[in-house]
């Protein structure tokens, strides 16, 4: 950390801050320039708040060096995360294809497309029981039904399902069902939401939130590590921008930046990011040439009568048609689709 | 363009708009609900303001159904555009890649630029002679003189030049040096500049602003197809967003929106909308995916003592490695690199 002291700060009020410094654990640096001081403050300060010193009198500003998150940092963990899930391994070489429909239906819905999405090329099975909907008039998901219809859609097709939790109260409910949590976009910073998730051992797809910066993210993230729970991957679903054109723009930079400073697998999620399933295929690919490790994609049989997010749903066969696709980049790319699921 | 009246709007206010439509030569079919009425105006509604409408008594909201762009929209010209570039087109199978430095910056660097990317697969050379920089204390560029070197580049390695042109008085200089002429994001609502290049019949490379939405993109590009000029390439170079960890943020949605919007072609800038060399290639192998028919990547052979942008600048090693990885992406695609011709060498007709 550097703290920049304002120009003619007095020798008082710089040695307030060196001895917080050194209160904190911290050594201190100072460089006393011709009209500024600066100090530097060295030691493991992720947890050291920098607010602290910028309440001080006589300091001008504070600039972090290094990254305010640990667990989720590369320096702390050199090699990718790889995750072994049901009949699959996420964050290696291997990307695996989430699908299905936004919200759960009904039983004869998720089924068909539980086989649907599995003969086109999926490994897991998604769908939304407890949805977070825009407006509390909307339908709200068919809750703990909803979720025994995934398991039975689970036992028809082997694909391991992927629910959302919205609430610490669903969480114990939630574990018995589903294989892996969806943290959505909206509850990215509820915090006692991911200190519970954190206690579990269920793995979590985790969604940026539509106005988190990266930083933020893996802020959020790290509460859910620091809890034990060291299963986090990461979901790029696209951020508020003035683009009027899609539903949200795609950060495909977030890619490599995320590649960089985390070893947690990052997916794509191009249907919310776009919102237009004209839009799918082509986002898809260029997550996955950009170094995405995972794709979850919206899928329904009947697109144009789905409860939610119809417009950008795929059809089973639009689907297929872009896991061919996706194939093509993975292997350009030196990855590979995870085989088919038996 | 659905014009929708107020809940208490009186009948004269209706007629009145109804009027207003016939005026403008259109075909007004009202629509009356229980709560709302609704008029739609129907005919040739691009080139007719909605402010119009919005004044008079009674609108609530001008909704617009068509676009206000024509020569640019895919309706008007269904098939891609193919842009002819010296011995290449751009929009067609062929991907263009267009590299080199932000600024010329001498004749020593300029030339070893232009054959270290000539020799790792760019089709054409970038470089600026004019800069707009933020700061009016910083490097402006070398000017004429720079075109010089640009010039000379190209008839040493047969790469044609992209540069900006900033401002219509440079337009006679730049048209008799440059292949493409670059409208930078800065200037891409200059219109002035716009309605002047669209005199010319040089091609473009249209940037679009970093605040900029597509459709205001099309609405720029519009001013230079109305002018006659049908060479116009459309650049994404990122947009400002509140994502702290990038110079700009991608907008990878662009590219398959506009290919479905426009016949135009769509070059991605992965320099600019990244700022940082480690994302660079990232980037530019998604554009591909995405559809893009271009890339324009900064290089420099030595970034770190670069005058501009050292930081996103890629070193020829990492530019040529990138422009391998963008091959494996584009025969996927069904696409190739583009390779210019040796037309250049023999100086510009």
């Amino acid at each position: 950390m550097m703290i920049i002291m304002q120009p003619g700060a007095p020798r008082a009020q710089i040695d307030a801050v060196i001895a917080e410094i050194e209160k904190q654990n911290l050594s201190s640096h100072p460089i006393f320039g011709v009209e500024q001081t600066i100090i530097g403050a060295v030691g493991d300060g992720h947890y050291v708040a920098q607010e602290i010193f910028e309440a001080f009198p006589g300091v001008l500003e504070v600039q972090r060096i290094s990254k305010p998150y640990k667990l989720a940092s590369r320096q702390f963990h050199e090699q990718n995360s790889i995750f072994q899930l049901d009949g699959f391994s996420i964050g290696g070489v291997e990307i695996p294809i989430i699908a299905g429909p936004c919200s759960v239906e009904s039983r004869a819905q998720i089924l068909e497309i539980a086989q649907a999405v599995k003969e086109g090329g999926a490994n897991a099975l998604r769908g939304g029981v407890f949805k977070p909907r825009t407006s509390p008039y909307a339908f709200q998901g068919l809750g703990e039904e909803g979720l025994e219809y995934m398991v039975e859609a689970r036992e028809k097709t082997g694909l391991p399902i992927v629910a959302e939790v919205m609430a610490v109260s669903q969480i114990k409910m939630m574990e018995k069902y589903v294989d892996v949590f969806q943290l959505g976009a909206r509850n990215m910073q509820n915090f006692n939401l991911l200190r519970a998730i954190g206690e579990t051992r269920t793995p979590v797809l985790f969604k940026r939130g539509m106005s988190a910066t990266l930083e933020e993210m893996l802020m959020a993230s790290e509460y859910i590590l620091s809890g034990g729970n060291q299963r986090v991957m990461l979901c790029e679903r696209g951020i508020r921008t003035f683009e009027t054109s899609t539903r949200n723009t795609t950060d495909i930079n977030a890619f490599p930046v995320l590649k960089k400073a985390t070893h947690l697998p990052v997916i794509i999620d191009p249907s919310h990011s776009t919102g237009d399933s004209a839009y799918v295929a082509a986002i898809a690919k260029a997550g996955i040439a950009a170094g995405a490790d995972g794709i979850i994609v919206e899928v329904h049989n009947d697109p144009a009568r789905a409860i939610s997010d119809g417009k950008q749903s795929l059809t089973p066969e639009a689907f297929a048609k872009m896991v061919k696709q996706v194939r093509a980049v993975a292997e350009a790319v030196d990855r590979k689709l995870v085989a088919p699921t038996p | 363009m659905m014009i929708i009246m107020k809940a208490n709007a009186t009948p004269q206010q209706v007629e009145h708009v109804i009027e207003h439509i016939k005026a403008a030569g259109l075909a007004a079919h009202l629509s009356q609900g229980l709560e709302a009425t609704i008029i739609g105006a129907i005919g040739e509604t691009h080139n007719l303001p909605m402010e119009q409408f919005e004044g008079l008594d009674g609108v609530e909201l001008v909704q617009r159904i068509t676009q206000p762009y024509k020569l640019a929209s895919r309706q008007f010209h269904p098939e891609d555009s193919l842009i002819p570039v010296d011995g290449f087109h751009v929009g067609g199978d062929e991907i263009a890649i267009i590299a080199g430095p932000c600024s010329v910056e001498s004749r020593s660097q300029i030339l070893e630029t232009a054959i270290a990317v000539k020799e790792a697969g760019a089709s054409a050379l970038r470089g600026g002679v004019f800069k707009p920089r933020t700061s009016p204390y910083s490097f402006q560029g070398l000017g004429e003189e720079g075109l010089e070197y640009l010039a000379e580049a190209r008839s040493q390695t047969g790469l044609p030049i992209v540069a900006e042109i900033m401002s219509q008085v440079q337009v006679d200089l730049m048209t008799r040096y440059v292949d493409v002429l670059q409208v930078g994001a800065r200037n891409m609502q200059n219109f002035n500049l716009l309605r002047a290049i669209g005199q010319t019949r040089a091609a473009v490379l249209l940037k679009r602003g970093m605040s900029a939405t597509v459709e205001e993109l099309l609405m720029s590009a519009e001013y230079i197809l109305a002018g006659g000029n049908s060479r116009v390439m459309l650049c994404e170079r990122g947009i400002r967003t509140f994502e702290t960890s990038t110079r700009n943020t991608t907008d990878i949605n662009a590219v398959p929106v506009l290919k479905k919007l426009t016949h135009l072609p769509v070059i991605l800038d992965p320099s600019h909308a990244t700022g940082h060399v480690d994302y660079v290639a990232a980037i530019a192998r998604a554009a591909i995916a995405a559809g893009a028919d271009g890339l324009i990547v900064e290089v420099h052979p030595n970034p770190a003592h670069a005058v501009s942008d050292g930081k996103q600048s890629l070193r020829p090693e990492a530019f040529a490695a990138m422009v391998k990885q963008v091959g494996q992406i584009a025969q996927i695609m069904g696409r190739k690199l583009a390779v210019a011709s040796e037309y250049s060498k023999q100086g510009w007709a």
